[in-house]
């Protein structure tokens, strides 16, 4: 019995180790493409053209009023030429809606809310009185979390992409000519929502809303999450959608087709993963409405996010990953094996449930278990060291791996010490791995017991891991921004 | 990249390795490996039982790996092993990527500088196209020269533009182009094309027409654009061979080529009957864009068309351009279309402000349940003026129907 279970955990490392790699060679094939294909793109005739579509960008706020005023301001100024930013101000406790009105001279207008998706009533509608913000409309409405908020905007958006954004990230000037071109592209199979890199901003330089200059964060915490970033969007997003089995575009920022996200009845408020579940209901209504739809990622860098810097809000944010990532794929276990959903069901769906939900559990069952031989003495010393080895330096090179993408990608750490450190922190990082399981199994454990609320992070704030811990004064620079809702942030596929 | 796929191929061959020699019986069964193979295996047997575990199983002490735990700790020290030097070999890859980045972002930006200078000066006819010939010496700097040229291309017309196309034809750079043209690899062939469209070179056309309906859409439409510039007359003339897709990207860049370059506009009336519908939404755009006002009467064709996508742009052309003539095929067509094209006729027929649909107007927003129709019909009730403004004002009063908050809406400027 015991033999048993040690086969199915090892062989379930070498499937999952596979794929890994597998999903490595799809994405270096997409990344090939991508560069090559856009090394050519002239993104500036889309900036001038009248052709251009349209672009509705929804920004949820709640409790941010100490940097509401820069983020609406880089809203207001991306690189774009044709759109508007509607900002919902979801029931904040603070003074956000007051400040956001104060500084952009916003005024009541005779809105006529049109309820297409359901969500909290509208308090209402507010346009600026001067002609220079006229892109900005403001809703006013009872707090119902992000989903909610970000459900009042499609309502009121008045072009067919919109663009869901997290208020506190900072956008890349050049996002949405980046989001928007393969919507442009659209064939054949019609385009339903595009993603693309969410990068971490701890340890950056921050001035106005803008990234002034990059830096590998200080603190182990988020260097290990940019790790883990870079993994799962250069080598696990990348991958997927070059195998048309993309089931997550980020929170933090992706676009889509406003009708089929209306038709498919817009963000659920019922879970606490609305980002993946959104996804999964458009690809499902499109393939049962037998369209024929694609949901595109770019490797490009969209925006930047704060990630958690202690094991605290690591926790909860985690822990609700994995409950979002239980719920949705509860809700469409219909998917699995279900051949009419095509490689959404046959592929994507599977990978999800057996190596994103069931593997940290087998993953945890394990550690239990070598805890337990250990105890009653026994473990087989030098052959648990020799898989220790294999499961550690497969884990440590598929991290180089990602660490060499980014280098011939984006190259964002100039600076050759950013390389070292980075290869540091892949050897730490499968040290870290058991606390990740434990953090599965707390989700786990919360879906059981049926938790639903959100959680509170604390976060440190954007300047507060600069390098010898310093906090340099930024207009943007704030110290804890407590009780942001951590769901905001983005999640990445996969991690070893 | 090339060294990642490689490095990618050997992880995944070693991975198999592993994976078939975990599962592997064939050594007992002496039914797939030559003997010497099994001679090899039963020593490395030997020699790992002795350095390893003894003759007990991998997972307990006291039970059995199916009795191949020697083969699986083989296989496990050999994936170790190259891991471990696949990491080198990354770390190695990334830094001297590093260096040459920066080496060869140095470089160009040198040479960019020194080579517009000289190009500069060429044209101002202070240097000979001798002087070149020292530097186009290798592939590396043959490119940037190229690349500067069309940068300063750019800016050029006339004579002084002919100087600069003379230069890049005597140092043979167009045979650079030409090789790159006739590339198997498409990025090559992009960028032979971008090259030969720039220095207005046309011996290449052959192989661009050969590529116009290509399955790769970047290839397609880097041919479509260097024909366009191209062409003396009828630049558009690939419009009508065009079998795939004609995308919105292709559309805008495409555009704006035209814009940028002056090219005239040709009549794309003629391509509305196009069997390519992307092609005849693109002719509805550059009729719109152009103002092309004498293809009113097929605009009014169009409205009919099989495909839901042509008759909406149609609709909404026939709005921007104010075709009065379209107001009562849109009047018609409005009960038997889909939803969107429904909400664009009403909104169209608000940009053409006719007192004669004023009845239409107020039956959709009596009759209608949907508010965007409502507030579009409302819209386009107020539009037309005094009369439409009476109405509303009628309507406001109306004990029969509430239609306040959807006339406050559209009445306040604010929101639109």
């Amino acid at each position: 019995m015991i033999d048993v279970f040690a086969n199915i955990v090892f062989f379930l490392t070498i499937t999952i180790f596979s794929s890994y790699l597998l999903l490595g060679v799809f994405s270096a094939m997409a990344l090939r493409k991508y560069l090559r294909k856009n090394s050519y793109i002239n993104y500036n005739s889309l900036v001038l053209s009248p052709l251009s579509p349209k672009i509705s960008i929804i920004a949820p706020a709640y409790n941010e009023s100490r940097t509401i005023i820069d983020n609406v301001r880089t809203l207001l100024s991306l690189y774009y030429n044709n759109f508007e930013v509607i900002l919902v101000n979801d029931g904040s406790k603070d003074d956000t809606f007051q400040k956001v009105a104060e500084s952009y001279e916003l005024e009541k207008v005779n809105y006529f809310f049109d309820y297409r998706i359901p969500c909290e009533r509208i308090k209402g509608v507010y346009k600026s009185k001067n002609p220079s913000f006229n892109r900005l409309t403001v809703i006013d409405k009872n707090n119902g979390g992000k989903a909610d908020s970000l459900n009042a905007g499609i309502n009121i958006a008045r072009s067919s992409l919109i663009v869901s954004i997290d208020a506190d990230s900072i956008i890349e000037p050049d996002s949405i000519l980046k989001l928007v071109k393969p919507f442009l592209e659209e064939k054949e199979q019609k385009v339903i929502g595009t993603g693309g890199v969410i990068r971490i901003v701890n340890s950056c330089d921050i001035e106005k809303g803008h990234i002034r200059e990059i830096h590998l964060p200080e603190r182990i915490l988020p260097r290990l999450q940019v790790l883990e970033y870079t993994r799962a969007f250069l080598l696990g997003r990348m991958a997927w959608s070059q195998l048309d089995g993309l089931m997550l575009i980020s929170g933090a920022m992706g676009m889509f087709d406003r009708e089929t996200v209306i038709s498919a009845g817009g963000y659920s408020i019922k879970t606490v993963g609305e980002d993946m579940e959104l996804v999964l209901r458009m690809r499902r209504h499109m393939a049962e409405q037998n369209q024929k739809y694609e949901v595109t990622y770019i490797p490009d860098p969209l925006c930047w996010t704060e990630v958690p810097s202690d094991l605290h809000s690591m926790s909860k944010q985690r822990t609700r990953w994995t409950r979002g990532l239980i719920e949705s794929l509860w809700t469409h276990r219909k998917l699995l094996l279900n051949s009419k959903y095509k490689r959404l069901g046959m592929l994507g769906y599977p990978y999800w449930l057996f190596f994103e939900w069931l593997s940290p559990l087998i993953a945890f069952t394990g550690i239990v278990y070598t805890i337990y031989l250990a105890i009653i003495g026994s473990l087989n010393l030098p052959f648990f060291l020799l898989l220790f080895l294999f499961v550690y330096s497969f884990a440590v090179t598929l991290s180089i791996w990602a660490v060499l993408f980014e280098e011939i990608t984006f190259h964002k750490y100039r600076k050759k010490r950013d390389v070292f450190k980075l290869v540091a922190t892949a050897l730490f990082e499968p040290f870290f791995y058991p606390v990740h399981t434990y953090f599965a199994v707390r989700g786990n454990i919360d879906v059981m017991r049926g938790k639903k609320s959100w959680g509170k992070a604390e976060r440190s704030g954007f300047q507060a891991d600069q390098p010898n811990g310093k906090k340099k004064k930024t207009s943007r620079s704030v110290s804890v921004r407590q009780l942001i809702k951590s769901g905001i942030k983005d999640k990445p596929v996969s991690t070893t | 990249m090339r060294l990642a796929v490689l490095i990618i191929g050997l992880m995944l061959s070693l991975m198999l390795t592993l994976m078939s020699s975990g599962m592997d019986s064939s050594v007992k069964r002496g039914d797939a490996y030559t003997v010497s193979m099994q001679d090899s295996t039963q020593t490395a047997q030997a020699d790992s039982k002795q350095l390893l575990i003894g003759n007990k199983s991998p997972w307990l002490r006291n039970i059995t790996y199916n009795g191949h735990s020697i083969t699986l700790v083989n296989a496990l020290i050999i994936v170790i092993l190259s891991c471990f030097t696949t990491m080198v070999i990354l770390l190695i890859a990334i830094l001297l990527n590093r260096r040459r980045l920066e080496r060869e972002t140095r470089l160009t930006e040198f040479l960019m500088e020194k080579y517009q200078g000289l190009i500069v000066d060429y044209l101002f006819g202070n240097t000979q196209p001798e002087d070149f010939k020292a530097i186009a010496s290798d592939d590396f700097r043959r490119q940037i020269l190229i690349n500067q040229m069309i940068d300063v291309s750019v800016n050029l017309k006339g004579d002084t533009e002919k100087k600069l196309v003379t230069l890049y034809k005597h140092l043979n750079l167009d045979r650079d182009s030409m090789k790159r043209a006739h590339s198997k690899k498409w990025h090559k062939k992009i960028k032979g094309f971008r090259e030969l469209a720039f220095m207005n070179i046309r011996s290449a056309n052959k192989e661009m027409y050969k590529v116009l309906n290509s399955s790769n859409e970047i290839l397609r439409m880097e041919a479509q654009i260097a024909l366009v510039r191209l062409s003396e007359e009828n630049h558009f003339d690939f419009l009508s061979h065009l079998k795939r897709p004609f995308s919105l990207w292709e559309q805008i860049t495409l555009h704006e080529l035209m814009i940028q370059h002056e090219i005239k506009p040709p009549e794309f009336k003629k391509w509305l009957t196009s069997a390519n519908d992307t092609v005849a939404m693109f002719a509805l755009r550059m009729i719109r864009e152009f103002r092309q006002m004498d293809a009113e009467p097929d605009i009014v064709n169009t409205l009919s068309h099989p495909s839901v996508r042509v008759r909406l742009l149609a609709v909404q052309v026939a709005g921007d351009l104010r075709m009065k003539s379209t107001l009562g095929t849109l009047k018609h067509m409005y009960k038997t279309q889909d939803y969107l094209t429904c909400l664009e006729i009403i909104r169209s027929i608000g940009k053409m402000p006719d007192l004669s649909m004023m009845g239409f107007l107020q039956l959709v927003l009596d009759k209608e349940d949907d508010v965007q129709l409502q507030i579009e019909a409302t819209k386009a009730i107020e539009n037309m003026g005094e009369e439409g403004v009476k109405s509303l004002v009628k309507l406001m009063k109306s004990e029969y129907k509430n239609y306040n908050i959807i006339i406050r809406h559209v009445l306040d400027r604010r929101i639109y």
